[in-house]
């Protein structure tokens, strides 16, 4: 495996890709459709803007990451699910693994192309999500943490991609299962954790049954949208005077620090009444473990394709033809 | 040029329940082309696939250049050219470009590259194809120029598929021309084919194949003048030929002419000088079947 055999294999699989479709005229479609539906999305805010704290590029940031992270999320799989059986079907593959490409020059090639592809696609979108860093309602720290996480989960989703296509003789069952594996991260999830939390439920002293999100917080972790929210460092809180005292209070409208506080007062788990503050301050992160689990995920489906693509071929899958 | 390209020995291969390959024995000259030759199903793709380190043998020692596939794929990979039956591009490629990423792919020095696609271009006759896109080109020019691909890296043993199917008879000519000319340069040559009356200008070794063994292997002088075929004997008198050719079995009147056979080269000789001597006119004999044909249809005889 060489940095010149990987290049190579990204240069030629991008090569071939631009001159087949009209990715050009597709990505300035998206361009304008993202950027216009921000915009959009940032006068009604305005509009509807009547608190006194919090400026409205803060939710713009949160909705528009968040639907940007979805929508680049669905949009990987077209891009690596056809990459290695897509070879094999056009009978180029075989060319490729005599020469002295090594299998992860081409599973990296490939990953780098369509990783690379899903980041301009990412890139497009900056005008709308730095407007608010522009505006001074995000710092410049979120704006690269997200955005790195965001890299970061496009790549997991091109690895699953490809995973698959080393997988599957077919690119058709390649794709849909690439979307559905997206699906089950982002969809499955959620689902998982509402059913399993009724059983957390044990007796407690009281005579009733109380639910223990603490023990099934982890089925939420991998989801890309938790892992975004959660990574995001936290705004900063303004203090407030009520006649019970002084509390701290972070904005309201923030979509991102809404949800990680969610998930980690999942994990915190259902204490009784505690006070507001300390459990904003206490709570464990949830992305690492999340994060880690997307990353090693990706990292298997790596490995699995470039052992898909040695040879010489002793065991033959059903239906794989060899060139 | 002494030395094999090819050694295979006792090489098998099954794919679940089909045995493809039952112990198949194999050697391929350096400087010479040799023909695989044997009927559909036979086991020839999957040999040349083993050969060019893409598929592992279930049993058997298989050597390329010297370097057994199996302990050395990698020094074997890189002594072999391939190509495939079912020869895949990149349509979107130009002719140049396609050949430069195989250069690239096979670690040819960056200043020998543009040499080397240039030289060729010319050996395959696609010069003036350069700058083309591959998806524009003919079928006889896709398969030169994947001859081209399977030769960038200037390897010691050629392997082809199957590689005059669908030509026309200009480029199986041409095809003739350029396997012949990488043989005179030293090039252990292995075709395989079921084009019979081609393969007997091309080749100057044939080994049959037949249900994943070996059934014969020859040298293509010996075969004409040890097999018996059929002969086709002309004459101007065709009555007299029939009348001359009365006391055989084996004879089949034709429209001119008349079919004797199966001969050896020497029996047809004899024939020759025994229909002469009684007088017929005759203009011609020559055998009805190329000599590969006939041992062809022998080993395939079994299975009608
Ligand atoms: N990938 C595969 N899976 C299952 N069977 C195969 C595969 N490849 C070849 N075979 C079987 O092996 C036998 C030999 O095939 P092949 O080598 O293609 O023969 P030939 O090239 O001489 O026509 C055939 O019976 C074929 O069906
Ligand atoms: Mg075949």
């Amino acid at each position: 495996m060489t940095p010149q055999g990987i290049g190579l294999v990204a240069r030629q699989e991008i090569r071939t890709r631009l001159r087949t479709g009209r990715w050009k005229a597709l990505l300035v479609v998206w361009a304008v459709l993202v950027n216009g539906l921000a915009m959009m999305f940032r006068l009604a805010l305005e509009m509807d803007d009547q608190s006194d704290f919090g400026h409205s590029g803060v939710p713009m940031f949160g909705g528009v990451l968040l639907a940007v992270l979805i929508l680049t999320l669905l949009v990987t799989p077209a891009l690596g699910a056809q990459a290695i059986n897509g070879e094999r079907e056009r009978g180029t593959l075989a060319a490729l693994q005599l020469t002295r490409l090594q299998p992860g020059d081409i599973v990296l090639g490939k990953l780098l192309a369509g990783w690379g592809t899903g980041l301009i696609v990412l890139l497009l979108t900056l005008p709308s999500l730095l407007l608010p860093v522009a505006e001074g309602a995000i710092g410049i720290g979120r704006a690269i943490v997200v955005l790195l996480v965001t890299g970061l989960l496009i790549g997991v989703s091109c690895a699953l991609a490809l995973g698959w296509s080393a997988l599957l003789a077919r690119s058709i069952t390649a794709v849909l299962m690439s979307y559905l594996t997206v699906f089950g991260l982002l969809v499955g999830t959620p689902l998982l954790f509402t059913i399993a939390l009724p059983f957390t439920a044990a007796p407690t002293g009281s005579g009733y049954d109380r639910d223990h999100p603490e023990r099934v917080w982890w089925m939420l972790a991998p989801n890309p949208v938790v892992v975004l929210a959660d990574a995001a460092p936290r705004l900063t809180r303004r203090t407030v005077q009520t006649p019970h005292g002084t509390f701290t209070e972070s904005p309201p409208n923030d979509p991102l620090g809404g949800i990680s506080r969610e998930v980690r007062d999942i994990r915190e788990g259902d204490k009784g009444y505690i006070d507001r503050n300390d459990r904003d301050e206490d709570a464990g992160p949830v992305w690492p473990y999340g994060l880690a689990f997307d990353l090693a995920l990706a990292g298997g489906a790596l490995w699995l394709s470039a052992r898909r693509l040695r040879t010489p071929m002793y065991h033959v899958p059903r239906g794989v033809r060899v060139a | 040029m002494d030395g094999l390209g090819v050694e295979a020995h006792g090489v098998a291969r099954r794919f679940g329940m089909v045995q493809a390959l039952g112990g198949l024995d194999l050697t391929v000259p350096y400087g010479q082309v040799t023909a695989l030759v044997g009927p559909n199903g036979a086991g020839k793709t999957t040999l040349l696939l083993i050969l060019a380190t893409l598929l592992g043998p279930d049993h058997g020692v298989v050597r390329i250049a010297g370097h057994d596939v199996r302990t050395h794929p990698r020094l074997a990979r890189d002594a072999v050219g391939y190509m495939p039956d079912t020869l895949g591009v990149y349509d979107q490629l130009t002719v140049d470009e396609y050949l430069a990423f195989f250069a690239e792919a096979h670690g040819l020095p960056k200043d020998e590259r543009p040499r080397r696609i240039r030289a060729l271009l010319s050996l395959v006759h696609l010069d003036e194809q350069l700058g083309q896109p591959v998806h524009a080109l003919s079928r006889g020019q896709k398969q030169r120029l994947g001859v081209a691909r399977a030769l960038v890296h200037r390897p010691r043993v050629l392997l082809l598929d199957e590689p005059a199917s669908g030509l026309d008879p200009r480029s199986r000519v041409e095809l003739r021309d350029l396997l012949r000319s990488l043989a005179a340069e030293g090039v252990a040559v292995l075709v395989s084919s079921h084009i019979l009356s081609e393969l007997e200008e091309i080749a100057d070794r044939v080994v049959l194949v037949d249900r994943g063994r070996t059934v014969g292997e020859h040298a293509m002088a010996d075969l004409a003048a040890a097999t018996r075929s059929r002969w086709r004997v002309r004459s101007l008198d065709p009555g007299r030929l029939m009348a001359a050719l009365a006391g055989r079995a084996d004879v089949q009147p034709l429209p001119g002419a008349a079919e004797v056979g199966p001969l050896t080269e020497a029996e047809a000789a004899a024939l020759l000088a025994e229909l002469v001597a009684a007088g017929v006119p005759v203009t011609g004999l020559a055998p009805a079947s190329g000599a590969l044909e006939s041992v062809y249809l022998a080993m395939t005889d079994d299975r009608r």
